[in-house]
């Protein structure tokens, strides 16, 4: 051992040599990390100008007033937005009570019962099944069977994807309330139902509310379970037993078509739907940060 | 106490204590055998001496109830601990009364040397009491270092001896001083003597009581002796 | 074999050979104690000993976790409380808790308050008023909150969280009061005032606290049980528990002998 002095500097010129080739390595997988970022972003900042500048254009008070035209003719994406409020309204109305309580059962009693494991499974398979699968599943349950195509098919079949998600976000925020909060409950002689309701349920309300903004969020846009159950209509159509039109599948017939009325109706409903469901997601983040 | 505290700070603060009241004890014994000395050598030089301890004996308990103190405070004693802490604090007391009696015979011994008195009178039977006083105190001290109940009842009986020995001395002085007018003046120092001897004793036997305080928890401080030996069951 | 100093007052709850298993665990271990009323009994002992268990058996909260359970007797009011056939929701409104973590209702102050009330009594609002007015008075809380009985339960500091818990337990004017460790997270000036509320609280309940703070048992409590792994080391007056043990486990706990 040399004298300290000197054992030391050179142990503090060790240190910072070490702390340099961390600091580079650091520094390194901060750009790349970034260099990541802006790559994604940039292309989603790409899509929402698009869709700004070509939906916008469109925009117009015909949109919401007339009924989607013949090619080439003068038209707007009245029953379009109709059948899409009221398929997505009736899917949410039909889906959340099921997915809240299934979700209350699975968080609140008996979680590691044999029902509740099966019921996790099945949701989650449910939860990534493909939304062309559910529709298919429809259209043989229903529309085959009736030998038509129907609003209410539709409905049933967005309802179908709203359960899971539902299910899965109402169990989990449920499960992230305190097990103190509910003792203290109890311990008060509030009987088990009272206690999920106006307690464990009342705090993780934001939270449950954000599965359902979210659930109808991801209804709003999609299309596949649409094209085999309600179809489309031309016209206003406010009965669920004849095909209804929607936004997603209208979008898709008209997108395609070689009609430059079609194609900027069509970017007029993908910016409608963009904003929509911007302002469901903006709206979910307002509720859980006031929590 | 046999057992080690989790707090190894805290067994050495009590085993601090315990050697200071077991010093202080030391050169209390040393002041009644200083004192004994010089009433039976009448001697200035030893009376000196158990004054000059006596400055020292006085410091130690202020500092010992002041460590007593800062272990309340810093600790919050309970149970033994709690009862060995009041006991030293009470131990301490008692020394600290214990070396004032020698004292007093010290400056009682310097008096009769300085006034030049009969050297004639029963200082011998004073002497005995002295000794057998002192062994209580060591005895007492000895049996606290171990908390030992049974030499307590011991020591307890055995100032009552003491007692027994000062009613028996007092009754030969007033004898002779029925006999002996002119030995009154000397007499009364003689019983002064023999009252700070017997108050010795006393203190010895108020230790011993602390010894079964802290041992089982009773305080057995003014009862009777069948009351003692039913406690200690 | 348990040692008990005096024969306390009347008794409020018994324990007749209780046993409570967690699974397989065999948590309590054959417990006998006369809880006496009107007085603030303690629990203390190590991590692990069975005070919290034993006290959570007293509203069987046990009974929310399948895989505990309990065998015995615990007597209350000449009725076993492990094997009534009433509703378990009652036994709670009898015994009540507050628990180690202040846990402040999603709601306003004085819902919070109300929420335990509304479940068993019918009372006009301005019955309800009266009724959360006392129970924050009682909690010490009341001239800190009056003018912000609306606001959520959740703004408050920690210490005053845990005196509204407190509130919202007495409100429902229980026979007994259950206190977990009620002050392990507050700081010692909230402490202190939570103390306050014990040392008064003891005039209208019988209150049973467990703490791992032994200076806590010993300023608050009038009797205290000494636990260790499961069973009942002694149980005796407060007084003469910290004085002078019966066992020399219990004053080798008390003087921090253990090891």
């Amino acid at each position: 051992m040399n004298a300290g002095s000197v054992s030391k500097t050179t142990t503090d010129a060790q240190r910072q040599a070490r702390y340099n080739s961390r600091k580079r390595v650091n520094t390194l997988a901060l750009i790349l990390a970034q260099a990541a970022m802006a790559f994604g972003v940039f292309w989603l900042i790409w899509i929402l100008l698009e869709t700004v500048r070509l939906g916008l254009g469109g925009m117009s008070l015909a949109l919401f007033t007339q009924m989607t035209p013949a090619p080439n003719e003068v038209g707007g994406l009245a029953n379009a937005i109709w059948g899409s409020v009221v398929m997505v309204v009736l899917a949410t109305a039909i889906g959340t009570p099921i997915g809240v309580m299934a979700g209350i059962y699975l968080a609140e009693y008996e979680p590691r019962g044999w029902l509740a494991e099966t019921t996790r499974f099945v949701n989650d398979i449910l939860l990534s099944a493909p939304s062309i699968v559910i529709g298919l599943f429809i259209y043989a349950l229903v529309v085959a069977r009736l030998k038509s195509f129907s609003g209410m098919a539709g409905v049933l079949a967005l309802a179908l994807i709203v359960i899971p998600v539902v299910i899965r976000t109402t169990e989990n925020m449920l499960a992230l309330v305190p097990a103190g909060l509910r003792e203290a409950s109890y311990a008060l002689g509030t009987p088990k139902w009272k206690v999920i309701t106006l307690i464990t349920l009342r705090s993780a309300r934001a939270g449950v509310l954000t599965g359902i903004l979210l659930a109808v969020a991801r209804i709003s846009g999609e299309t596949a379970p649409l094209l085999f159950t309600a179809l489309s209509n031309q016209f206003w159509n406010s009965d669920l037993s004849k095909p209804m039109a929607s936004l997603p599948v209208t979008i898709f017939k008209f997108a395609m078509s070689p009609y430059e009325n079609w194609q900027e109706l069509a970017w007029a409903g993908v910016f409608l739907i963009t904003m929509a469901v911007l302002g469901l997601n903006i709206l979910a983040r307002v509720l859980t940060r006031q929590k | 106490m046999p057992e080690k505290h989790l707090s190894t700070q805290f067994d050495s603060d009590l085993d601090k204590i315990s050697s200071r009241v077991m010093e202080m004890g030391g050169l209390v014994e040393s002041q009644i055998y200083q004192a004994i000395y010089a009433m039976s050598h009448f001697s200035a030089e030893s009376a000196n001496q158990v004054l000059e301890i006596e400055i020292r004996v006085n410091s130690m308990e202020i500092e010992i109830d002041r460590e007593l103190a800062s272990v309340i405070a810093r600790r919050q004693p309970a149970a033994n601990d709690l009862r060995l802490i009041l006991a030293m604090s009470k131990t301490t007391a008692n020394l600290e009364r214990v070396g004032d009696e020698a004292s007093k015979i010290a400056r009682m011994v310097k008096s009769i040397i300085d006034s030049g008195t009969s050297r004639a009178l029963p200082s011998n039977d004073l002497r005995v009491a002295a000794d057998l006083a002192a062994g209580l105190l060591r005895k007492a001290l000895d049996s606290f270092a171990r908390l030992d109940t049974s030499s307590a009842v011991d020591i307890l009986k055995e100032d009552d001896l003491l007692d027994q020995e000062f009613d028996g001395f007092v009754r030969k002085l007033i004898t002779y001083m029925m006999e002996d007018p002119r030995t009154i003046s000397s007499s009364l120092d003689l019983l002064f003597i023999a009252k700070a001897i017997e108050r010795i004793g006393d203190h010895a036997k108020n230790i011993a009581e602390f010894i079964v305080y802290v041992v089982k928890g009773t305080d057995i401080r003014h009862s009777s002796m069948n009351d003692i030996e039913t406690a200690l069951r | 074999m348990v040692e008990t100093a005096n024969a306390p007052s009347a008794s409020k709850i018994s324990v007749r050979n209780l046993n409570f298993y967690y699974g397989k665990y065999h948590a309590l271990k054959g417990i006998n104690m006369e809880i006496p009323a009107g007085k603030v009994t303690a629990f203390i002992g190590p991590s692990g000993c069975g005070k919290s268990t034993l006290l959570r058996t007293f509203n069987r909260m046990y009974g929310l976790y399948p895989e505990q359970r309990a065998e015995g007797e615990i007597i209350l009011d000449g009725e076993n409380l492990l094997t009534t056939k009433k509703d378990v929701a009652l036994i709670r409104a009898k015994v009540g808790m507050v628990f180690q973590k202040p846990t402040p209702f999603p709601m306003s102050i004085y819902d919070n308050i109300a929420f335990g009330v509304k479940l068993f009594e019918k009372l006009s609002a301005s019955e309800m008023d009266d009724r959360v007015e006392w129970a924050l008075r009682k909690a010490a809380l009341w001239t800190e909150v009056k003018d912000k009985l609306q606001q959520s339960g959740s703004g408050l500091s920690g210490g005053q969280q845990q005196r509204l818990c407190i509130a919202r337990g007495v409100a429902i004017k229980p026979e007994v009061l259950l206190l977990d460790e009620p002050c392990s997270a507050l700081d010692p000036i909230s402490t202190a005032k939570v103390e306050e509320l014990i040392a008064e609280l003891k005039n209208d309940y019988t209150v049973v606290i467990v703490t791992h703070n032994m200076q806590q048992a010993a300023r608050c409590s009038d009797y205290t049980a000494y636990m260790y792994l499961g069973d009942l080391v002694e149980f005796g007056e407060t007084e003469q528990l910290f004085f002078k043990p019966q066992r020399k486990e219990t004053e080798d706990y008390i003087t921090g002998r253990f090891g």
